[in-house]
């Protein structure tokens, strides 16, 4: 029940948390505030940015959070308030601490397999989980939740994800845990680079060579793997794109027939693994290095087509080319092709901002693609060269579609995919998670990060969603059953306590989260469910439904829960909240 | 593209499901059992059930059923090469056909008519010489876009269309046009085949699960916090969102909660508990791994199909298609093992396949049920005739597949058997030094589709709106069923 005091209360802190405000003496646009003050440092960053930076309301901010990182928590939205969202998008990229380190070293794959499996010969057979070491995802899943949910290069991240969904590879089949950290930090080094690069060492990588069948392809009659979904998935496209992400013609013209394929397939023959592997059984080719992971995949002569092929973009590999130069030739004809820049930009977008853009939105972004370029507000991003991350990221982000709460069209947003649902919650709680129970509900959920059923990735970028004619591809995986799944993940976060930190173990951080900071809010239901709502998504529930959120949550105290009722109260505010389709399709 | 097993390390299956019923899953037991017991003796009229089984990355159709006669065999093994099965170990369907040695499992139901085999059927857009196909513009709509790519060749088999772009599959359109009381009931995903224009397909998690919101299910109702909470998840996901993509996810939210409440508890069910059927249990059991459930990933898909076909009276409805998909056949690479052709990638797909179909149908069998329910396969495409250097092949087109059920004609085989000469008439290269040998579909999609819709239950006027492109083919029902 709200008093009238608690009811300007609630008033209070709304208009505290909008800079556009001036009521309750919370301050007016842009000025100091309690706002600017709850972010640590964040005063003397907002006195500069503020000569400079358009104002930005709380409701952008934290959408700009929700799109630039895997979630908003109170201290960041304040942060990009105070300095403005391109100054404050320019200092997230200066920021790439993330790696993944964890697990075990290549020394699986230099074993000589003389006297048995790696985990069963000394001294790893006194290793409990070398299995899980060596051989799983599970050390890199680690590192991704205890990033995602605590490190501050969160752009830099979300980059090397976006990335992550387009070049893919799968422990499914990939079972070594040095080759995945070795080829996801591959990503991680690349996401705020140059596109080419990161297409060069894909295709340079062992572990995508083994994933994709080209390591060891051979010139006598190469298999069509990598050279198809080379282009296929991780550059142009089947069918020709105009810069606006439309087909060419309105129809699908092929970019590529399949005499095409085989082209590409022939030039991208003549690699082995690089030097280093033990077990025979995986190098009985002649020639051929044994399975490693450690390093580029290096060149073996006699398995490389020396004959002149045709390429796209007018690009021909001339006969008596060596592997190296077939490969800068391939990125070459794939680079100059014009499919290149929308094919990239619709799927950033689609990543980070929305399922369905419009066609200016993809073209503008295409642009800073080729242009290598991109400025907003006078803050510039990117160095000119075509393909440039930097630019790409910052045309996504800052775009007026992105930002501008005026862009109101009811094809816009997605759904959060379960990767992101739980690390928005866990942010947006203060939480954190040290990943080792996320297998689990990334299985549940259809989306265990490391772990795509195919190189198609979990969800396609096409995936209908009935009853509209749109595309969501996060629908790909969500179901009655996800959907419900979804809420018993929060009921596992919030009233079965998530998991718990090991005390003995220095590493462990549990799945959990924070609510100290939010049971100030507790005594009044109004202000909690608001409270918790700004941080979710920026703006508070619609009536109706918002009274039904605040009753469930009003209906705990000292009577029915003791000393308990406080935190029952917020579990059930951010229960009801995160599960709410406010949070869960991101707009 | 590769399988997705579900073994995880470190979390066993007896952990696993230990720590599934700790989140209160497994709720069977605080159900009203009686009320659930799965019907015993008399036969629904009218029910019929289509399966459909997706043999995703696209299954090899030159290795799963291979020519025997003399010449086409020596024509098989020239081009095969290295990945040619010997014909001492395939298994003789007749004098001109043998089944791959991992399907040992259905040959019994070949002997006893249940198993037919349809030959070179795949999508297209009318009939197709190989001259047409070559001299066509690239782009051009009388050929399938975006031919030898897997997910639009998926999307293609799925819509029975020549469109990668089409956003419904013929399994949802079907059941749309029934207006079945559920959509498509799929075990392996969201895929296309189950998509209709309003409804999505209805995905089942696996025996054992839970399908349902812990705390907010009904018998939950009796504490108020959970009242509570219920009435406000329920106030959230009534409010129009204003927003295309946020009222479809809360259209998804709505059913959600009605529908865990019909089938959570049949769902939930793993054999031997107060729920099962030990007639599906019995046929499984072969396949049953150390925790009591399915072993493999197709057979738990198709046990739980076979519980929900037996538990119709709580599915509702009496005509249902149901979905299942095993992946891991794209075998570009090791498709067999370098020192035994019958080991290897493909063969232990093979063998996971024919042991759960072969399950499925026992199941079907006991009860009673063998003449009401068909399985079919299809795959994004076959692969090419002649091998690569990595031990594999690549993507082609024409395939062939297998329907199983007690209406089959079985026994026998349709379509037509390809020319198996690299640049023949069937395939899409006139040029045998550069070939690699991909067959130009001679049935289509919408034939083979029209066939079990016809036995579906379909009018004619039904099956041609569903099948847009039937109308471009020749009249004539194929008549495997």
């Amino acid at each position: 029940m709200t008093t009238r005091s608690s009811r300007s209360r609630a008033a209070c802190l709304l208009a505290i948390a909008s800079v556009a405000l001036a009521s309750c003496g919370g301050g007016g646009g842009g000025g100091d505030n309690a706002t600017s003050a709850r972010a640590d440092g964040a005063r003397d960053r907002h006195a500069e940015g503020a000569t400079r930076a358009a104002t930005i309301s709380l409701a952008d901010a934290n959408r700009l959070a929700q799109q630039a990182t895997f979630g908003p928590n109170e201290a960041m939205v304040a942060d990009i308030q105070a300095r403005g969202a391109a100054a404050w998008l320019k200092a997230q990229m200066e920021l790439k601490t993330s790696r993944y380190t964890s697990g075990g070293d290549d020394s699986i794959d230099r074993h000589r397999d003389t006297k048995g499996a790696f985990c069963d010969t000394p001294p790893h057979d006194q290793e409990p989980d070398c299995w899980v070491r060596y051989r799983t995802p599970e050390p890199l899943r680690e590192d991704f939740f205890r990033n995602a949910t605590t490190q501050d290069d969160q752009v830099h991240q979300r980059a090397a994800l976006a990335l992550q969904h387009i070049f893919v590879i799968s422990s499914v089949t990939i079972l070594r845990t040095y080759g995945l950290r070795n080829y996801f930090n591959g990503l991680m080094d690349n996401a705020l680079g140059n596109y080419r690069d990161v297409l060069r060492t894909v295709a340079m990588s062992p572990v995508m060579g083994d994933y994709l069948n080209n390591v060891n392809n051979d010139k006598a009659a190469p298999n069509e793997n990598f050279a198809r979904e080379q282009l296929q998935l991780f550059s142009l496209g089947p069918c020709k794109l105009e810069m606006d992400g439309t087909l060419t013609g309105g129809s699908c013209q092929p970019v590529y027939d399949n005499d095409m394929v085989r082209e590409y397939a022939y030039a991208m023959t003549g690699w082995t693994f690089p030097p280093g592997g033990g077990d025979y059984r995986t190098c009985r080719l002649p020639g051929s290095n044994c399975q490693f992971y450690t390093g580029d995949m290096v060149v073996v002569p006699s398995f490389h087509d020396t004959n002149a092929r045709t390429l796209l973009s007018g690009v021909t590999v001339p006969a008596g080319s060596t592997a190296p130069q077939a490969l800068e030739l391939v990125l070459d004809s794939i680079m100059a092709h014009p499919n290149i820049g929308p094919f990239v930009a619709y799927r950033m977008i689609q990543h980070f901002v929305t399922s369905n853009p419009s066609k200016e939105y993809v073209t503008r972004v295409a642009t800073a693609f080729d242009k290598g370029r991109y400025s907003s507000d006078g803050v510039p991003f990117g160095n000119g060269t075509k393909g440039n991350l930097r630019a790409v990221i910052a045309a996504v982000l800052l775009d007026p579609e992105a930002r501008s709460s005026a862009y109101a069209s009811s094809t816009k947003g997605f759904l959060r995919d379960p990767i992101m649902f739980f690390t928005g919650t866990l942010r947006g709680l203060n939480g954190k998670s040290d990943g080792r129970n996320m297998g689990d509900w990334g299985e549940i959920l259809h989306e265990d990060i490391f772990s795509p059923p195919s190189v198609f990735d979990f969800y396609l970028p096409s995936y209908p969603v009935a009853g509209t004619d749109l595309v969501g591809p996060q629908f790909g995986i969500h179901n009655a059953n996800s959907a419900l799944d979804r809420l018993n993940f929060l009921n596992f976060l919030l009233f079965d306590g998530g998991a718990k930190a090991i005390k003995k173990d220095p590493n462990s951080l549990g799945t959990q989260i924070d609510d100290t900071a939010f049971l100030s809010s507790a005594d009044d239901p109004d202000a909690l469910v608001d409270r918790l709502s700004l941080v979710a998504f920026g703006h508070v529930l619609p009536t109706v439904s918002r009274q039904p959120v605040i009753d469930a949550v009003g209906y705990w105290n000292e009577a029915n829960a003791k000393n308990e009722w406080r935190h029952k109260r917020v579990f059930t505010a951010a229960y009801l909240v995160y599960g709410s389709p406010n949070y869960e399709v991101q707009r | 593209m590769t399988n997705k097993h579900h073994d995880h390390p470190g979390l066993d299956d007896a952990s696993r499901r230990a720590w599934l019923r700790r989140c209160g899953v497994l709720m069977a037991s605080g159900m009203g059992l009686g009320a659930l017991a799965p019907l015993a003796g008399a036969k629904d009229a009218g029910y019929k059930a289509l399966v459909c089984i997706e043999l995703a990355g696209g299954n090899d159709g030159l290795n799963t059923i291979t020519p025997m006669d003399e010449s086409r065999y020596a024509q098989y093994a020239n081009v095969r090469g290295p990945l040619a099965l010997p014909k001492d170990a395939l298994l003789p369907l007749n004098s001109d056909y043998g089944l791959h040695p991992s399907l040992s499992a259905l040959v019994t139901y070949w002997q006893q008519q249940k198993l037919a085999t349809l030959f070179n059927v795949g999508p297209l857009h009318e009939p197709l010489t190989q001259q047409e196909y070559l001299s066509l513009p690239a782009g051009s709509p009388q050929v399938p876009g975006n031919l030898f790519s897997h997910s639009d060749q998926l999307v293609l088999w799925e819509s029975s269309t020549s469109d990668p772009m089409a956003r419904s599959g013929w399994g949802g359109r079907a059941s749309e046009i029934l207006g079945t009381a559920n959509p498509v009931i799929s075990l392996g995903g969201n895929s296309t085949f189950g998509v209709e224009s309003l409804r999505t397909p209805l995905v089942l998690p696996f025996a054992g699960a839970l399908f349902g919101a812990t705390g907010l299910m009904a018998k939950d109702m009796d504490k108020r916090a959970n009242a509570l909470r219920r009435a406000a998840m329920d106030a959230l996901h009534a409010q129009p969102q204003g927003l295309a993509l946020a009222d479809a996810y809360t259209a998804i939210h709505r059913d959600a909660f009605v529908v865990a409440e019909r089938l959570g508890a049949l769902v939930a069910s793993v054999p031997g508990d107060a729920l099962s059927s030990p007639a599906i249990d019995d046929a499984f059991s072969p396949l049953f791994d150390k925790s009591g459930l399915p072993g493999t990933p197709t057979a738990a898909q198709l046990y739980q199909i076979a519980k929900m076909i037996n538990g119709r009276q709580i599915v509702l409805g009496n005509r249902q298609i149901f979905y299942a998909r095993q992946g891991g056949y794209d075998t570009h690479s090791n498709q067999v093992d370098d020192e035994d052709v019958t080991q290897g990638t493909h063969a232990g797909l093979l063998r996971e396949l024919g042991d759960a179909l072969a399950a499925f149908q026992r199941a079907m069998e006991n009860l009673g049920m063998s003449d009401e329910v068909t399985a079919f396969t299809q795959a994004d495409f076959g692969r090419t005739f002649a091998s690569n250097t990595s031990r594999g092949t690549d993507h082609a087109w024409g395939n062939c597949h297998f329907i199983l059920g007690g209406a089959v004609h079985g026994g026998a085989s349709y379509g037509t058997y390809p020319q198996l000469v690299l640049g023949g008439q069937d395939d899409c290269s006139d040029d045998a030094s550069t070939s690699q040998g991909r067959w130009i579909p001679t049935t289509p999609v919408d034939k083979y589709a029209q066939a079990l819709l016809h036995w579906f239950g379909l009018s004619g006027d039904q099956i041609a709106a569903v099948l847009p492109n039937l109308a471009n083919f020749p009249a004539g029902r194929l008549k495997f069923i």
